[in-house]
């Protein structure tokens, strides 16, 4: 498997702050595998998306030391429009992601089409698919300026990946939605990830990142601190000490530890509680 | 939406419609023939749907200024045939002459441009600024303005809520207003320029500067009258210019 996305002890600096915002990070992710990034608030999670994106270095100036790697090329050798094709980026603020130039959802969507000169039946053919897919086919002649935060937020989403990168960074995708457009959101991020693409997601919905995410990269304080598949960073004590939640269900199963239940393994999802319980019981039978 | 042959019209056609208006106003001697365009447009609108809008534009914005100019060279143009005199303020036949003749420029030139807009979506008219070879950030600072301003304007009442829960008064005399407008332009002001930056990455995360000719979902197409009549206009106001200069 080829390295898609690969630092090597970045660092960062924003122009007039004092302390590095990423401090000495290294990471590589794979192709087509899907890396959530957790942390808390200042952990400098969207910095580090900023900078898989290529706005670190080439819009937001500051001092930016060692490698970022995208696709076998240095994100400083690329110009700025060039990896607007290659990473997509979907950012916090829905309310702010609007191109501001187009009168209805559909024009919207096709935005970044037209500007990568795409002809015109393909780009309808590309956006009807898209608001299919992320189920807002019936905003397709609202305003864009008029939508609510959690309809903006699948419109900046499905103006993303209209485009069809080949790596999606995503942040906070969900912030604005409800538990069942959260789900949505995840299945499409899914779907993105069986059609190859690789995907950096920040996300605070752990029970979420245990069921659909492979890697974790948790942040604190600016350092990359654990990272490795979902299951092993859950598993490890010392997530404990970052004082970022745990899925529910590990949360519970931890609890349950503690008070002297015995599991096989650590749960991280749901349906896997009863196993982790069951199994304990059969062998405590035999 | 009713199709309308008026409407319909490439927005070059109608701004060259427009110009061409400029052009015989200021050609054209005297004032007769200037104030006998005015009807003429006011027909154009009726017949593109637009005569109500265009009216009451033309009222609101022109008909002040006109009145304005218009006693104002009645008064104060150079001139020997005084009609009326009251203390230093005389009436002289010149102004009244040359009062007229610029009003009724002012008129068809103004109520022109303003049927102009009233008959072409600044859409359109950008969109084909920009196939004869506006740049797209041009296009797009034209475009945007014009979605902004309500945006702001949403932005702005929010503010006003806001300041009211914090104990400022936004209601009451007009001392109060304005006394008010401070703590709510700040903000607004602020925000919006704090605004940009975020604004520029989302047009970037949408390619908006990647490298290739950009497509566009709305074309416009030119019908074979989009193609005639700026010939017309052509012909015309080469015909006038002969026939004031030369003949």
């Amino acid at each position: 498997m080829t390295a898609m996305i690969d630092l090597k002890n970045v660092s960062y600096r924003y122009p007039v702050s004092d302390d590095s915002v990423l401090k000495n990070i290294s990471f590589s992710i794979e192709k087509g595998k899907f890396t959530a990034i957790i942390g808390n608030n200042g952990s400098g999670k969207t910095t580090l998306c900023n900078t898989i994106r290529g706005f670190v270095p080439h819009f937001y100036k500051g001092e930016l030391d060692g490698e970022v790697i995208i696709d076998q090329t240095k994100i400083t050798d690329y110009q700025l429009g060039q990896l607007g094709e290659k990473v997509g980026y979907v950012f916090q603020n829905p309310f702010i992601q609007v191109s501001g130039v187009k009168d209805n959802v559909f024009e919207e969507v096709a935005y970044g089409l037209e500007n990568l000169g795409i002809p015109v039946e393909e780009i309808k053919v590309r956006v009807e698919e898209v608001l299919k897919l992320v189920k807002i086919e019936y905003l397709r002649d609202k305003n864009p300026f008029e939508l609510s935060g959690g309809q903006r937020q699948r419109v900046a989403l499905a103006s993303i990946i209209v485009m069809d990168p080949e790596i999606l960074v995503i942040d906070e995708p969900t912030s604005q939605l409800d538990p069942i457009g959260t789900q949505q959101i995840f299945e499409i991020i899914r779907l993105m990830k069986e059609r190859g693409k690789t995907i950096v997601l920040v996300e605070h919905k752990m029970d979420l990142i245990a069921e659909y995410a492979d890697d974790l990269l948790v942040m604190h304080k600016g350092e990359l601190v654990m990272q490795g598949p979902v299951r092993e960073v859950f598993a490890d004590p010392e997530f404990e000490k970052y004082q970022i939640q745990y899925p529910h269900v590990t949360e519970i199963a931890l609890q349950l530890q503690q008070s002297g239940i015995p599991l096989t393994f650590l749960p991280i999802r749901d349906e896997e509680l009863a196993d982790a319980l069951n199994r304990t019981e059969v062998a405590a039978h035999d | 939406m009713k199709q309308n042959i008026l409407l319909q019209l490439h927005p070059m056609t109608k701004f060259f419609f427009t110009l061409f208006i400029f052009a015989v106003v200021l050609i054209s001697p005297g004032y007769i023939f200037s104030f006998a365009i005015f009807p003429i447009l006011i027909l154009i609108a009726m017949l593109a749907g637009v005569a109500k809008e265009f009216l009451n534009i033309v009222i609101k914005a022109l008909v002040t200024v006109l009145i304005f100019i218009f006693i104002m060279q009645m008064f104060f143009y150079p001139g020997e045939n005084v009609l009326w005199e009251w203390g230093i303020f005389e009436i002289k036949q010149e102004g009244i002459k040359y009062g007229l003749l610029l009003t009724s420029r002012i008129l068809a030139i103004g109520s022109a441009f303003i049927l102009f807009f009233r008959m072409t979506e600044v859409r359109d008219f950008v969109k084909s600024l920009e196939d004869i070879g506006l740049p797209p950030m041009g296009a797009y600072v034209v475009l945007s303005t014009l979605q902004i301003i309500p945006e702001m304007r949403r932005q702005a009442n929010t503010i006003m809520e806001a300041q009211k829960t914090r104990g400022v008064e936004t209601e009451g005399s007009i001392f109060v207003r304005a006394k008010a407008f401070i703590p709510t332009l700040t903000p607004l002001i602020l925000s919006s320029i704090a605004g940009t930056e975020e604004r520029a990455i989302t047009l970037e995360s949408r390619a908006f500067s990647a490298p290739v000719k950009k497509t566009s979902l709305h074309q416009l197409s030119k019908s074979n009258m989009d193609r005639a009549l700026p010939i017309v206009f052509a012909l015309v106001v080469i015909g006038l210019i002969v026939w004031r200069f030369f003949l």
